[in-house]
């Protein structure tokens, strides 16, 4: 003998359930194939159902007016092992058919959904994006380059040419994490354009090598003649002097990374210029005498206890320099909201001639120039400015070890006539060891 | 119903019946086969409501009380002639060889067809009430022009004949001389709708407003049916045009197995259709006029049982077809669209096919 | 606030039920609506209490069942008409979409084409050909229709209301797989207007569009997604045409990536209109490429595999997988 389970059946196109309304038969009865079973109500009819199997009764599922639901044991039937085939057909599946329900609901959605099948990882292209696949990190032209819009938005907000930086997402995309590198300079840039493409200059395109007249004059107006009257004043008024300093900047890397991984900081543009901005102006509270300047008029050294902290950009139309005001104060994330918004601002053209006046202290950033360091000129009317070169993983001497880390070189460009080399080199030192261990000294803020 | 518009040849009772038109042209062996073929029909017919029940077929059209009209028809038409049926024509597959398993294939959802229709000169079924009463007009209009002597059948009910394609139908089949008979079963149901509501005159009369012959023949009775058909079909074959044949008969069965027919119709009616069995009148006129014996009958009844215990078994060893076999004959050529589909859905694994 | 608990086809009911008692111009017209009850159950008892001059049992053809609805409308009617399943409605697509859709802007406002076409579709219930096509963005395709679609009892119950009291011609699509599933109407409060979409699940990474008998799909992919450690918003569209486009615009502005699920086929489908619709207003704000879950390029195939064609927890959960490949 086996034991064979009649399911409740849906014997009305997507019923979900059925009421018993008289059994036929009971336990201990022997059954002949189709014999009448019992009569159910559904949502649609009372019907009959007949008997599936040969054999006797073992169990009843359920009492008259008990409802049951579609594919749920109805009837438990014994039913001889030796019963010809055309007898006892082949049982009613109890288990869940993985296809479809013919004859038994609209599908198991009442159970607990799980996942059945899953994509092998190396195939999923059906309906995946269909432009050739690049290797990873290969150079692609700018109108093949793969990324998405908001980490082309945000490329293009950083002045940054997207198509110059190597994907590392799946089949060469472009991930914001591959711009931030860019950015920092952990990746080097591509080498230089092809000789035929277009290259700027400051603010002007200018024609290729080969195609372009023998001798050109661009005319000095707009932001290249304020750059250029700015740094000439700057260059011949302050005795410029510098100091660098290379800096283990890879606590500051994985802090940034863990900060992106917040969900409560999804939205904010977080980079490592984000906690140089934070450094500096950590610096300038420790050592107020760098945030000044030299008043040649009176002879008097004007020191400021509030940072308007400016930040160099580089925009289409030309070296830009808006300035955060009261940086001082910021916090993390309000240092990093500042910052988009001043680069977004300076990119777009949006830059107000008040967001450019009163700077106190600078920052310049190299590293997306794919360099470590730099002898930045002073931006008129200030003391100091801090470069930061390219983040890029570089050997490392700890605990007598040579270890890989993501090492930054930083400089501080001053005015010597009021500022002395201890003093330059101890805000430089500051942020040097602000960005070597940042969380105890934003914590301590 | 106005007895004298029907053409009967044999009463409930078995007795024969005089009509100035038709007589029966059958000797007793082939009133014994369409005997054995209703038999046999019906069986096949209960096994699949059953099967149906167990939780088997999604769904399940009977043919109960039909099966005079479509033995009577199906008997009637010559290899040459090519069928275009509804999904309640089991009876008209059976008699064009179509195997049983293959009926049920649309209703355990294997298939959305079922069978060669070319093979058996018998389409697979249209769900869609009366569309296909054009395709046959087409297929006649196609027989016309290569000059052949066939004819194609168009099948549908007294439902479908509000349809405004079966009207259509009508009037090409009258504007081009179509070779078509239009086979309507008025099983007087149109699932809870009676027939009333779709005509108010005899749905044979029709026909002579469009300006070509209708007949109405008694459905329950094989051997008009057979005869009735018959010359229907011999006329489309000489050329004289399309005919409808009216075969007044009765759907014993709810619509589907979805149905619930006690919810419109009494029964009381249903006992009076009872009483015109089309199998029952058969074997009292075998039993009357040829002396048949139980032994006969017996005879068939454990041929009909054999056939819907092995279809029984055949069913449910019939294999789910591969998922994806939805792609196999959407387009004749290829086409991208499909090649991405059956891609997807190979990656995702849902199909068992990996190539 | 009274709340009852309701299966779809009950509350589709109930909801006929109201718009018969509140209106009586309201009609419905529709094969074996009567003392059947439809094939469904929906109208059961309508015929019984609101007399066969209201709840009219019409000859077999859908096309007379669109085109006299229109001539009733233009009398002052509101005629609700169902089509038995949704692929019996190409009969009566001349009428809806040459008529129907268009004899307002013809009379330049004069005919008032208040007419609701009920529409049992898509698939799940092991049904023959047919009997499981999601026909809806033929009809969103076609100015002067709107589409609406519910996808529980309680929005069955105030959508089918207010489809009947609305002045434009509205094809009103139910699910048929979830007819006999239940939930809770409150018979007070419709909660929200008849073209507003509903956030029926709050998540941050993904937001998935569904409609009609989708959503319960999506919401149980969701559950799984929330498993993989993967945040999940379910947008039930309710209003296919018009879309209620700034909720969808506000998630996938939040998200980032869009996903809409459906059973029609892909091709020219509302899945497509929607990607389209929000790549234009979003498109800064897309991590990926908008994707669709949705039927095959193919006729709906037999019941066995339909749910290989239908939209899965599998295929849902797929997409989501190859939306967040794309990387932040």
């Amino acid at each position: 003998m086996s034991h064979r389970t009649f399911l409740m059946p849906d014997v009305g196109e997507g019923l979900t359930e059925a009421e018993i309304v008289t059994w036929k038969v009971s336990v201990g009865d022997t059954v002949t194939l189709n014999q009448p079973l019992v009569d159910i109500e559904t949502a649609k009819a009372t019907v009959e159902l007949p008997s599936p199997f040969v054999g006797v009764v073992s169990e009843l599922h359920g009492q008259v007016g008990d409802v049951i639901e579609v594919g749920k044991p109805l009837i438990e039937i014994e039913v001889r092992d030796d019963s010809s085939s055309g007898a006892t057909p082949a049982p009613v599946k109890p288990t869940a058919r993985t296809a479809v329900f013919v004859g038994y609901g609209t599908s198991e959605e009442n159970e607990v959904a799980t996942r059945r099948h899953r994509r092998a990882p190396s195939t999923s292209t059906a309906f995946g994006p269909v432009v050739p696949t690049p290797s990873v990190a290969s150079v692609v032209t700018a109108a093949h380059v793969r990324s998405t819009p908001p980490v082309r938005l945000y490329a293009k907000q950083h002045g940054l040419d997207i198509s110059l930086v190597p994907g590392t997402g799946r089949d060469g995309l472009v991930t914001r994490d591959d711009v931030d590198r860019a950015l920092s300079g952990t990746q080097r840039r591509t080498p230089s354009a092809p000789s035929n493409a277009p290259t700027r200059f400051v603010g002007h395109d200018l024609e290729p090598w080969d195609s372009g007249p023998k001798e050109e004059r661009i005319p000095v107006r707009g932001v290249l003649r304020s750059m250029a009257e700015a740094m000439v004043q700057s260059a011949f008024s302050a005795p410029h002097a510098a100091v660098w300093v290379r800096v283990d900047a890879t606590p500051t890397m994985d802090l940034v990374k863990s900060l992106k991984a917040r969900p409560s900081l999804a939205n904010i543009r977080l980079s490592p210029l984000v906690i140089v901005a934070l450094a500096l102006c950590d610096a300038a509270r420790t050592y107020p005498g760098i945030n000044s300047s030299f008043d040649a008029a009176n002879n008097d050294v004007i020191i400021r206890r509030s940072v308007a902290l400016g930040i160099a950009a580089d925009t289409p139309r030309g070296l830009l320099a808006p300035n955060i005001k009261n940086a001082d104060q910021l916090d993390l994330v309000d240092m990093a909201l500042a910052l988009d918004q001043l680069v977004t601002k300076a990119r777009a053209g949006t830059t107000t001639p008040a967001e450019m006046l009163g700077t106190t202290l600078s920052i310049t950033n190299v590293g997306p120039m794919g360099v470590d360091g730099a002898v930045p000129i002073l931006p008129p009317g200030t003391s100091a400015i801090l470069v930061v070169g390219q983040i890029a993983k570089a050997p490392w001497v700890r605990d007598n070890e040579v270890v890989v880390r993501d090492v930054v070189e930083i400089g501080l460009s001053f005015d010597h006539r009021h500022i002395d080399g201890a003093l330059a080199s101890g805000v430089l030192s500051h942020v040097g060891r602000f960005l070597s261990d940042p969380a105890p000294a934003l914590l301590a803020r | 119903m106005n007895e004298s518009e029907l053409v009967q040849l044999v009463s409930p009772e078995g007795e024969r019946v005089r009509h100035p038109d038709y007589e029966s042209s059958l000797g007793v062996d082939e009133i014994f086969g369409f005997y054995r073929d209703m038999t046999i029909i019906r069986r096949i017919c209960n096994e699949a409501t059953s099967l149906q029940r167990q939780g088997e077929l999604a769904l399940w059209a009977p043919v109960q009380g039909q099966e005079a009209a479509q033995i009577g028809c199906g008997r009637a038409m010559t290899e040459k002639d090519f069928g275009f049926p509804t999904y309640r024509e089991h009876g008209i597959a059976w008699c064009r060889g179509v195997p049983p398993l293959n009926m049920l294939r649309l209703f355990r959802g294997v298939s959305q067809g079922g069978w060669d229709p070319q093979h058996y000169r018998f389409s697979t079924p249209t769900i869609v009430l009366g569309d296909q009463t054009l395709t046959a007009v087409g297929y006649a209009m196609g027989i016309q022009k290569d000059g052949t002597d066939e004819a194609s059948v168009a099948f549908f009910g007294d439902g479908a004949s509000s349809q405004g394609d079966v009207s259509e139908a009508f009037v090409w089949a009258a504007s081009f001389d179509a070779p078509v008979v239009f086979f309507l079963q008025n099983n007087q149901w149109a699932i809870s709708e009676p027939s009333t509501l779709q005509t108010k005159i005899p749905l044979y009369r029709r026909a002579e407003g469009f300006g070509f012959p209708g007949i109405r023949v008694d459905g329950n009775d094989v051997l008009a049916v057979y005869e009735v058909t018959k010359r229907a079909l011999e006329n489309a074959h000489e050329g004289g045009g399309p005919t409808l044949v009216e075969a007044f008969t009765y759907r014993m069965s709810p619509h589907t197995t979805s149905d619930d027919p006690t919810r419109y119709r009494t029964d009381a009616e249903v006992e009076v259709w009872k009483h015109r069995d089309p199998i029952e009148r058969t074997k009292a006129l075998l039993v009357r006029e040829y002396k048949y014996k139980n032994s006969h009958f017996e005879e068939v009844r454990e041929e009909a049982e054999a056939i819907a215990l092995k279809l029984r078994d055949d069913l449910l060893s019939l294999p789910d077809p591969d998922p994806t076999f939805i792609f196999d004959n959407a387009y004749a050529a290829p086409h991208p669209l499909i090649d991405d589909g059956r891609r997807d859905m190979i990656e995702l694994g849902v199909s068992s096919v990996t190539s | 606030m009274t709340t009852t608990s309701l299966t779809m086809a009950k509350a589709l009911n109930a909801g006929l039920r109201k718009a018969l008692e509140n209106d009586p111009k309201v009609l419905l017209m529709g094969e074996d609506i009567g003392k059947l009850g439809g094939v469904f159950r929906i109208t059961d008892g309508l015929q019984k209490d609101f007399g066969a001059d209201r709840v009219i049992d019409s000859p077999l053809a859908e096309s007379a069942i669109v085109g006299t609805a229109v001539g009733l409308a233009i009398r002052g009617y509101r005629p609700v008409c169902e089509i038995q399943f949704d692929g019996f409605v190409y009969p009566a697509f001349d009428q809806i979409v040459s008529q129907v859709a268009k004899l307002r802007s013809r009379t330049e406002g004069v005919y008032r084409m208040g007419i609701v076409i009920r529409l049992p579709f898509a698939g799940g219930i092991g049904a023959v050909e047919h009997h499981s096509e999601s026909p809806e963005a033929y009809f969103a395709h076609t100015a002067g229709l709107r589409v609406v679609s519910c996808s529980t009892p309680h929005d069955a119950y105030w959508m089918i209301q207010e489809a009947i009291a609305h002045d434009d011609p509205i094809i009103f699509c139910e699910p048929k797989c979830r007819y006999w599933e239940k939930g809770d109407v409150d018979l007070d409060n419709p909660g929200r207007g008849l073209f507003e979409a509903n956030r029926v699940r709050e998540g941050s990474d993904v937001t998935v569009v569904a409609w009609g008998p989708s959503v319960k799909t999506t919401l149980r992919a969701a559950e799984v997604a929330a498993t993989e450690g993967r945040s999940v918003e379910v947008i039930d569209a309710r209003s296919v045409a018009p879309l209620d486009l700034a909720p969808l615009v506000a998630s996938v502005k939040k998200t980032g990536r869009l996903i809409v699920v459906h059973e029609a086929p892909p091709t020219a489908s509302m899945g497509a209109d929607i990607i389209r619709r929000l790549s234009e207003e979003c498109f800064y704000s897309l991590r990926a490429p908008g994707l669709q879950v949705s039927g095959y390029h193919t006729p709906y195939p037999p019941a066995r595999i339909e749910d290989a064609f239908r939209p899965s927890v599998d295929r849902i959960l797929d997409a989501i997988d190859r939306s967040m490949d794309y990387g932040l």
